[in-house]
């Protein structure tokens, strides 16, 4: 469904990623795992349009989306729920989740889909009027996934949904991203916590220094001895 | 002569806030202090004057001369900003420090250097008395067009899905980008609302004059430039705030100062706007901001 060749990312005079290569397939999670500065979230970043790539390419539905604006890449279906969840502090939950399903959805289908958010995230309904800066942030994490969401994507890029968050938050949260995945959703996580993220995925990527070192299914990664070693801590 | 004097200062701090909004808006956004915003009203204001000259009965030509200034601020991001998306504040500052050059002396020698007349209908200077109030009809039509266009303004940010992605777009434009919302439409729109606003502001400018001349707008936008700053840079909600403060200072100043005094009004105001942002540097009411490299 989707596929990343031979991306290159530089800031400046610092290269954020040399080379990485990944597939993702329809209905399955990848792990994207490394450490902090390995050049996750920058693979996400251009994915989605955010981050210029120096070269490579990404290609979304046989369809090369390299260089695309933000926005264009949205509206083809990949939803990025970017990292510290940036969610609009001084709009109501209402206002964020509507932004979220404005330009993929007809007014009627958007209010059918902002009910079935609330039915998954019933703490957003209680906080319907609320403001999304007087969230906590494990709702404020509920609140982008659901804003991703909105706009019925067929692929979500999920970065370090559970950074901040405190324990019992992100087994919820993961719990949700277990979910989802029954549901059919494609998704790509980076996540630092490569214990939960093994846990949830079906396959996984290491990078390091903006390479990927090693990939393979999730349970293959969870034995393997440099990933026991290195992120494991066993 | 108090009432009247209330009811002008409440004009004039509507009239500023109707252009400190307008920058305030483009600032939020963009980023940009728009100093051609000036030239906007100006065009607006010859753009009344041409409608008129031209037999348009005058409220035709208010909505022709309004429109004019709409447009030319979409037509000026199209032209002059959108090339430098991306650029520096100060690449952006300088742009529009050209484009208020060129169109002042497009002004200048296309038109004339000197202020052109512009027949108001009679009824605008007009006057009505309650007993021993006698208030202006120029002024308190003034107030009216500010407070509706204040309203019509807040129900479009509020109800409006474009709306709502402007005021998210002030938070996180990337954002707003991310959820599919097009970064063109966004930054248009934010222009195109500047651009009328700035065109209302002239016609109430011009109203109360009677005249266009080019050099119209420098005055009143750098005033509203000063609201905009004192009410917090890219805060909407302190962009009206500042206008009004300092228009009804401006005029409670002028009404009361001693003559001996009187020519050093502007230096008052200004200590007070040194020392409003000594109190408070991010403005009266600062606009909530996610600052992200």
């Amino acid at each position: 469904m989707l596929s990343v060749e031979a991306l290159r990312i530089r800031y400046g005079e610092v290269e954020a990623v040399r080379r990485v290569d990944l597939a993702v397939d329809s209905g399955e999670i990848i792990a994207l795992v490394g450490a902090n500065g390995a050049g996750k979230s920058s693979t996400l970043g251009a994915i989605a349009g955010l981050v210029p790539a120096v070269s490579g390419k990404v290609v979304f539905d046989g369809v090369d989306i390299t260089g695309l604006a933000p926005e264009a890449i949205a509206r083809k279906g990949v939803s990025l729920v970017p990292e510290g969840r940036r969610i609009f502090a001084g709009l109501t939950v209402a206002d964020n989740l509507r932004l979220g399903g404005a330009m993929h959805l007809p007014a009627v289908e958007a209010r059918v889909r902002e009910e079935e958010m609330l039915e998954l995230f019933p703490v957003l309904r209680r906080y319907h009027r609320v403001k999304g800066g007087n969230l906590s942030g494990g709702e404020q994490q509920m609140l982008a996934i659901a804003r991703a969401l909105m706009g019925k994507p067929r692929m979500v890029l999920l970065d370090e949904p559970s950074l901040g968050l405190a324990p019992q938050l992100i087994d919820t949260v993961f719990d949700l991203i277990a979910e989802l995945r029954r549901s059919g959703l494609t998704i790509l996580l980076v996540e630092q916590n490569v214990a939960l993220a093994l846990e949830v995925a079906d396959r996984a990527i290491v990078l390091a220094n903006g390479e990927v070192v090693l990939s393979g299914t999730a349970k293959e990664l969870a034995t393997s001895d440099l990933v026991r070693q290195a992120y494991l801590g066993a | 002569m108090i009432a009247q004097q209330i009811i002008n200062a409440v004009s004039l701090g509507g009239v500023y806030a109707l252009l400190a909004l307008g920058l305030a808006i483009v600032f939020s956004i963009v980023g940009l202090i728009n100093f051609a915003h000036g030239e906007l009203m100006t065009l607006s204001g010859y753009a009344l004057l041409a409608a008129l000259v031209f037999g348009l009965p005058f409220p035709a030509a208010v909505l022709v001369a309004v429109s004019c200034g709409a447009l030319a601020a979409v037509a000026m991001e199209r032209v002059a900003f959108r090339p430098m998306r991306g650029a520096s504040v100060t690449s952006l500052l300088l742009t529009s420090f050209a484009v208020s050059s060129l169109l002042k002396v497009v002004f200048q020698n296309g038109i004339s250097a000197r202020p052109q007349p512009v027949a108001m209908p009679g009824w605008m200077t007009g006057a009505f008395s309650f007993g021993d109030f006698t208030i202006g009809v120029g002024p308190s039509i003034s107030i009216v067009v500010s407070a509706l266009a204040l309203i019509a303004l807040e129900l479009f940010l509020r109800r409006t899905v474009t709306g709502t992605a402007m005021r998210a777009a002030a938070e996180d434009f990337n954002v707003v980008r991310l959820m599919g919302i097009p970064a063109s439409r966004i930054i248009a729109t934010a222009f195109l609302l500047s651009g009328l606003l700035a065109g209302l502001a002239a016609m109430l400018w011009v109203a109360q004059r009677a005249s266009v001349d080019p050099l119209m707008g420098f005055t009143p936008v750098l005033k509203a430039f000063i609201a905009a700053v004192v009410g917090g840079l890219g805060s909407l909600p302190g962009a009206v705030a500042g206008g009004f403060l300092l228009g009804i200072i401006e005029v409670l100043l002028q009404a009361t100062l001693p003559a001996a005094v009187a020519p050093y009004r502007d230096a008052i105001v200004l200590s007070g706007v040194i020392a409003v942002l000594l109190v408070r540097p991010q403005g009266l009411i600062p606009a909530v901001r996610v600052q992200r490299s």
